[in-house]
């Protein structure tokens, strides 16, 4: 198909931008990605022009909670599945050079 | 004679009560059914057999002190189960079925699991799963597929699939899945089990690996419709750790024993049994729906929206909820870095990451959450005319494995029947209705917002008349 959705550039930027390495399944994702957006052009058969946006089911808003003691994690505890940790903190990779 | 790891819940209850059997032994038979039989189906990612037979001694201890009255405390005491394992328990392995969290620990609770341990209930350990629940046949698990123990040839569905062989199997008296579209009745259709979706801010998703976070709704699967009303009751509540947990009061679910159906008005949508379903599956649905009217429903023809715009709509709710959750996992706090996603996770971040980017957002994400708002008014509207809606389960029983890999869509078209109320939040259930080729036929019926109680009367009415729910593979 010439007039893929998502051209190969395209899901390059995608990966970039989500931090994932899509190296060797570019093509495969760029066909993919674009059957599935030519799937769901579909919902331009209905008219929306004069209906709002359901983001929840519930119709809750501004649940709060209770400004009390709660169970927490200890320090050891949110620590434990870190791949590394300095002094007490999570260890990071640098995100600016020196 | 049944064996006690093919016991229902009531049935393993009573049991207690009369002294005829002990925990310990409940939760060797399961155990040892799962050593003898998992090699083949499996549905289990961790075993907790330690844990297990600890507790369920314990649990003896506590029925012998106190007698029958603890059950009322601990409805669930002594009770061996499965978890999905999406579900966070403390001190054990949380994989989500996926490279990335292979070795987890979680070092908190879910609300779930703390609801049915604080209940008595047994943990043998966690199920299979689709990695992050990304499937219908968790044969996306970054492990290994599930087999369904009708044939092992075939999946079992997806994504709660070891949950729902685990039942299907007798590995274990219920099990906890949970649904974001179709994950909980679709591996209970293709099973041959009862699976119960409540409605969405029902059952708290507080500890649960988020997959798409406005639709993903825990609930059980187990051997009958009364069983699953047993773990409603346990699991069902308001929770100040989940913000979209609904406060309304929970109901007493269990069924009544007067329920009568004459007078009940059962909706048949036409778009749901318009589309490419398989000749046997259509034939044993409408013959359940006869049996519904033997039992005095009127059966009510009737107009939903076409399902195929809910698959559009769940697709992008779902793909962009999922790039959003899925960004936390960074390998820096917890879990393997973002090089051990599998690829169809990787799919579905990508494609959520597009439909929610600038430039795309209005003309799908929020596209989509417009439709689903007509989604929702066509159920609100249908039901002002109706009590409840009936249609199958799955569009056909379960295939051989292998099959998912050849569409981009596949999930989404097993799901169809499934996903318009999910997007909507509504309720469902699937239960056994037939077989076709000794392969189980899912009927479903779907309720009202929170209206949980009358899918249960009704689920549990067709129950006591048939038999299909009592039939369980040979393995």
């Amino acid at each position: 198909m010439s007039d893929k959705y998502i051209s190969k550039e395209e899901v390059k930027k995608i990966a970039d931008l989500a931090n994932l390495d899509v190296s060797g399944e570019v093509d495969k994702l760029s066909t993919l990605l674009s059957d599935t957006i030519g799937y769901i052009q579909t919902l331009k058969e209905l008219d929306t022009s004069k209906v709002g946006e359901t983001f929840q089911v519930t119709g809750l808003t501004s649940v709060f909670q209770d400004d009390s003691d709660s169970d927490s994690l200890t320090k050891d505890e949110a620590l434990s599945n870190a791949s590394d940790n300095y002094k007490g903190l999570f260890s990071t990779k640098p995100v600016f050079k020196r | 004679m049944k064996k006690l790891n093919e016991l229902t819940i009531h049935e393993v209850l009573d049991g207690f009560k009369r002294g005829e059997f002990s925990s310990v032994q409940v939760t060797e038979a399961c155990l040892n059914r799962i050593s003898n039989e998992d090699k083949k189906i499996k549905a289990l990612i961790t075993l907790n057999s330690e844990n297990a037979l600890a507790e369920a001694k314990k649990a003896d201890d506590e029925i012998e002190k106190t007698g029958a009255v603890i059950f009322e405390k601990k409805p669930l005491l002594g009770i061996p189960y499965l978890c999905k394992d999406n579900f966070s328990v403390k001190g054990l392995l949380t994989t989500a079925g996926s490279n990335v969290l292979k070795n987890y620990i979680s070092p908190f609770e879910s609300t779930v699991t703390g609801k049915l341990k604080k209940a008595g209930a047994v943990l043998l350990g966690k199920t299979n799963m689709d990695a992050f629940a990304h499937g219908s046949t968790t044969e996306t698990s970054d492990f290994y597929p599930t087999r369904n123990p009708w044939d092992t040839h075939r999946v079992p569905g997806g994504s709660s699939g070891g949950s729902a062989a685990a039942v299907a199997s007798n590995m274990c008296i219920f099990s906890i899945g949970s649904e974001t579209g179709g994950s909980i009745r679709g591996p209970a259709s293709w099973c041959g089990v009862t699976g119960l979706k409540p409605s969405y801010g029902r059952v708290s998703r507080y500890g649960v690996v988020a997959m798409a976070s406005s639709t993903d709704s825990p609930g059980p699967i187990t051997k009958n419709v009364k069983d699953a009303a047993y773990v409603l009751n346990v699991i069902a509540g308001k929770d100040p750790k989940d913000a979209t947990s609904s406060p309304l009061e929970i109901e007493n679910y269990s069924p009544t024993k007067n329920f009568s159906l004459k007078g009940f008005k059962i909706g048949k949508p036409k778009s749901y049994f318009n589309i490419n379903l398989e000749t046997g599956v259509k034939e044993k649905v409408e013959e359940a729906i006869k049996i519904l009217k033997e039992m005095g429903a009127e059966i009510i023809d009737m107009d939903l929206l076409d399902p195929k715009y809910s698959i559009a709509v769940y697709t992008i709710l779902q793909r962009s909820e999922v790039s959003s959750n899925l960004a936390r996992l960074d390998g820096i706090r917890y879990g393997n870095d973002r090089t051990q996603f599998g690829f169809e996770a990787k799919k579905r971040i990508m494609l959520g990451t597009y439909t929610l980017s600038s430039g795309y957002y209005d003309a799908y994400y929020s596209k989509a959450q417009r439709v689903r708002t007509l989604i929702k008014s066509d159920f609100e509207d249908a039901f002002k005319k109706i009590d409840l809606i009936v249609a199958p389960s799955m569009p056909c029983v379960a295939p051989e494995l292998g099959q998912s890999e050849k569409s981009s869509m596949y999930g989404e078209l097993m799901d169809l029947l499934s996903e318009p109320s999910s997007v909507a939040g509504l309720p469902g259930i699937s239960i056994p209705c037939g077989f076709i080729e000794n392969m189980p036929v899912g009927l479903q019926f779907i309720g009202k917002f929170f209206d949980e109680k009358t899918l249960i009367e009704v689920s549990n009415l067709f129950q006591e008349g048939t038999d299909f729910h009592k039939d369980f593979p040979s393995l």
